[in-house]
């Protein structure tokens, strides 16, 4: 019975007190501070204040719940954007389209990009005034479609969330070929001398199928929209205004003003939104894999 | 077994290793003096004269005896990138030669100084000299306790060097501690182009409704009347804030009320105006098509090609387009019209140095700080500052050289406009939030908040910011 065991259970105590010392201590610890006014100037000389902090979140004139808000929108919007189009690029490149191969890597190179550069980048093409894409609409004639990208109020949230899934579909991509993979051609054969059409083989075989895809790439995609902050702070940086202040830069400003509490209360908020969004999310589809 | 054996050679070598890497640093440190040649120390007093025998005077003996004194030390500063830059470098090498010590220069990026230095103070491990960007209040709120943290130089020789203005960015509680070098040209005001406006038969607007009657003219022409780099975040901002001299005067006790927690910035009935004048020059596309989108990257480009009329910036800016451009066109500077006002920006703020009272050289560090106070160092700094005119210090040897621009400006404003800092510096906790007031700025001109409320958002921070400190004004 034991000779099956290839690693005894202590082998887990390492990566187990590890995972516990920088992460779940942190976490605690972030969570304790949250109640006290803890600030560049009382580092040794905490104060519990209850739920000040939080009250201040929910109830201050600065409106820090659009922050949340668009957190949470941006969470949804951009796994739309990303988890579609990247379902669909994953499946035409699994048929047999000539140099797929190629376009699997072009795909997924945005992916590795620093988001620094990524916001350099785009921050010259989207410029209104010199940029390379209200140039190209002008050239084209199409001078109509010139937007303020990265300024207009109307605008600002599609530049984002494009560029984000620019950056991201490759890799949802992947991980969706990678599910494909999986699948067994002798599923579409059957179906094809059945008779069913793409969508039909779509809905029944490749949906089915590829739960477990899909569900990494959810739970991937909604923590990363929960946590978002690189690719704002490198293109608006929560501007124009606060117009697309998100969450985790309300509390860097926080902690660069000092206001180590109120920053980590933030903090905490995130942290119990992403946990609830992430259970419910295993659970619900670990349900469904094992009604399959 | 060989094994075993590699294995244990390989941990003493790295052993081995480890301890050398500790032991190197008193090593290195006690072979500085040796390699530093005692004939070069002897020679150097006599070439500096009697100002370095000043210098001695001040830590109790000759330069001479100063010399023997300090030879072989090290000296280190901290210091964010763009405070020292090569303006100090000819001054810090005759330093160097005069009492044969070194110099450590630790320069640091602009963005991650403030931490550092905090870090470096509070784990008493900071630099012999390190600076910070001071004004009237910052000793208290960056350096928060000069009296653990700064060597009081109160008394020392160089105060009487200092302007008045500029000893109030250096004091705390009536003690000295800080030395501010700065210049004194103006600060962001109006930059605009003369032979453009001498062409369109366009005078300097003085009002806010003689700049809406200039800019209108300009806009007619296809011009930008004037250039705003909203994108830069830190900018525009300025129009603001720049002129505190006309709050103050609208509203005497005005920046005292401030400091004292008996006025605020929200209902302010001039603030209010300025806001409004800022919106309508926005919503007018005054600023340009896309301001608030547009960076200050290309801004003496887009002096050089006249497709801007106005922008606040420095004086030394006016070079910078001639140099850059190689425009024909003159220009000239006027004051900031938004509120009718009349005030000139005056500034006590600047990057400051303070000696650190942990420091093992404290003779040294107070021998620096005169020595850089000397006419003939204040000379080499000025001399290697390209980009600035003058050197704000009482020493009539020192030969300024003041741009014909600056001095026509400065001729025409009255004395008694430039009592008053500007409203950043001159009263508490507001430059801390400086970028914020910015995003609210853009947020009121693009409709998503009221003036009002992005005075009062002010009011609400610098009241956390009084809390942070326990300002007892706030309590």
């Amino acid at each position: 019975m034991n000779k099956k065991k290839v690693y005894p259970y202590w082998f887990l105590l390492v990566p187990l007190v590890l995972y516990a010392l920088f992460f779940l201590l942190p976490s605690l610890l972030g969570i304790f501070y949250s109640f006290t006014d803890w600030n560049s100037r009382t580092v040794d000389d905490l104060h519990f204040v209850g739920l000040k902090n939080y009250i201040e979140i929910f109830a201050s004139d600065k409106d820090y719940l659009s922050g949340i808000g668009h957190t949470l929108m941006f969470t949804i919007v951009s796994n739309i954007v990303k988890l579609i189009p990247a379902l669909f690029l994953a499946v035409m490149l699994q048929e047999g389209l000539r140099g797929k191969n190629i376009y699997r890597t072009l795909l997924y190179l945005p992916s590795i990009l620093p988001f620094v550069i990524i916001g350099i980048v785009f921050r010259s093409v989207l410029n209104y005034n010199n940029g390379l894409l209200n140039s190209v609409l002008e050239f084209l004639q199409l001078g109509f479609l010139k937007q303020k990208w990265l300024s207009d109020l109307g605008v600002v949230w599609k530049s984002i969330v494009g560029v984000d899934a620019w950056r991201g579909i490759g890799y949802v991509m992947t991980i969706f070929i990678a599910g494909l993979g999986a699948i067994p051609k002798t599923y579409y054969e059957a179906a094809q001398i059945d008779g069913a059409n793409f969508w039909q083989r779509l809905r029944h075989i490749t949906l089915p199928m590829l739960s477990g895809s899909i569900m990494i790439n959810l739970v991937f995609g909604i923590t990363y929209g929960l946590k978002v902050f690189d690719i704002i702070y490198v293109l608006t940086n929560g501007g124009p205004g606060h117009a697309t202040e998100v969450m985790t830069t309300y509390s860097y400003q926080m902690y660069a003003n000092g206001q180590y509490g109120m920053s980590v209360a933030f903090n905490t908020i995130l942290l119990i939104i992403t946990a609830v969004v992430g259970v419910f999310i295993v659970r619900t589809m670990s349900k469904k894999e094992v009604q399959q | 077994m060989k094994r075993k054996v590699i294995s244990a050679i390989l941990c003493a070598s790295m052993l081995t290793g480890m301890l050398a890497g500790c032991g190197g640093g008193s090593g290195s440190s006690s072979a500085a003096p040796e390699a530093s040649g005692a004939g070069e120390a002897s020679e150097a007093p006599a070439s500096t004269g009697g100002e370095a025998s000043d210098a001695g005077s001040e830590t109790g003996g000759s330069a001479a005896e100063a010399t023997e004194d300090f030879s072989g030390q090290e000296l280190s500063i901290l210091v964010s990138a763009g405070w020292m830059d090569n303006r100090y470098d000819e001054t810090i090498a005759r330093f160097e030669e005069t009492y044969n010590v070194t110099v450590d220069l630790q320069t640091i990026p602009a963005d991650q100084y403030s931490d550092l230095l905090q870090s470096k103070l509070t784990t008493d491990s900071c630099a012999d000299i390190f600076w910070i960007q001071s004004n009237p209040f910052a000793i208290e709120s960056v350096i928060v306790d000069p009296e653990k943290y700064c060597i009081d130089f109160t008394g020392a020789e160089w105060a009487a060097k200092m302007p008045e203005a500029r000893l109030s960015s250096c004091e705390y509680n009536d003690k000295l501690y800080g030395l501010q070098i700065w210049h004194n040209s103006p600060e962001y005001v109006m930059v605009y182009n003369k032979t453009m406006f001498d062409e369109l038969s366009l005078s300097v607007p003085k009002t806010y409704a003689e700049l809406l009657t200039v800019c209108e003219k300009l806009a007619a022409e296809g011009i930008t009347p004037w250039f705003m780099p909203g994108a830069d975040g830190w900018q525009h901002q300025l129009a603001f804030f720049q002129i505190g001299g006309v709050y103050e005067q609208t509203k005497p006790g005005l920046y005292e009320g401030l400091n004292n927690n008996t006025e605020t910035f929200a209902d302010n009935e001039k603030m209010l105006e300025v806001l409004g004048q800022f919106k309508e020059l926005s919503d007018k596309g005054y600023f340009g098509e896309d301001w608030i989108g547009t960076d200050s990257t290309n801004m003496s480009n887009e002096f050089g090609d006249r497709n801007c009329a106005m922008a606040m910036a420095n004086s030394s800016f006016i070079k910078q387009i001639q140099e850059d451009t190689g425009t024909s066109d003159e220009f000239g500077l006027f004051l900031i019209p938004l509120g009718d006002n009349d005030t000139f920006p005056t500034n006590p703020a600047g990057p400051t140095m303070f000696g650190y009272n942990g420091t093992e050289h404290p003779e040294l560090v107070k021998t620096f700080f005169n020595f850089v106070c000397e006419t003939q160092s204040l000379q080499e700094i000025l001399d290697n500052s390209p980009a600035y005119t003058n050197v704000h210090m009482n020493d009539d040897a020192v030969e300024q050289h003041w741009l014909p621009e600056e001095e026509a400006f400065m001729s025409t404003i009255d004395e008694s406009k430039m009592g008053t800092s500007v409203l950043q510096t001159g009263t508490k906790y507001t430059n801390d939030y400086w970028g914020d007031f910015g995003a609210d700025m853009i947020a009121y001109c693009q409709g998503t908040m009221e003036a009002n409320d992005v005075l009062k958002n002010m009011d609400a921070n610098r009241a956390e910011a009084a809390g942070v400190v326990g300002d007892p004004a706030w309590q």
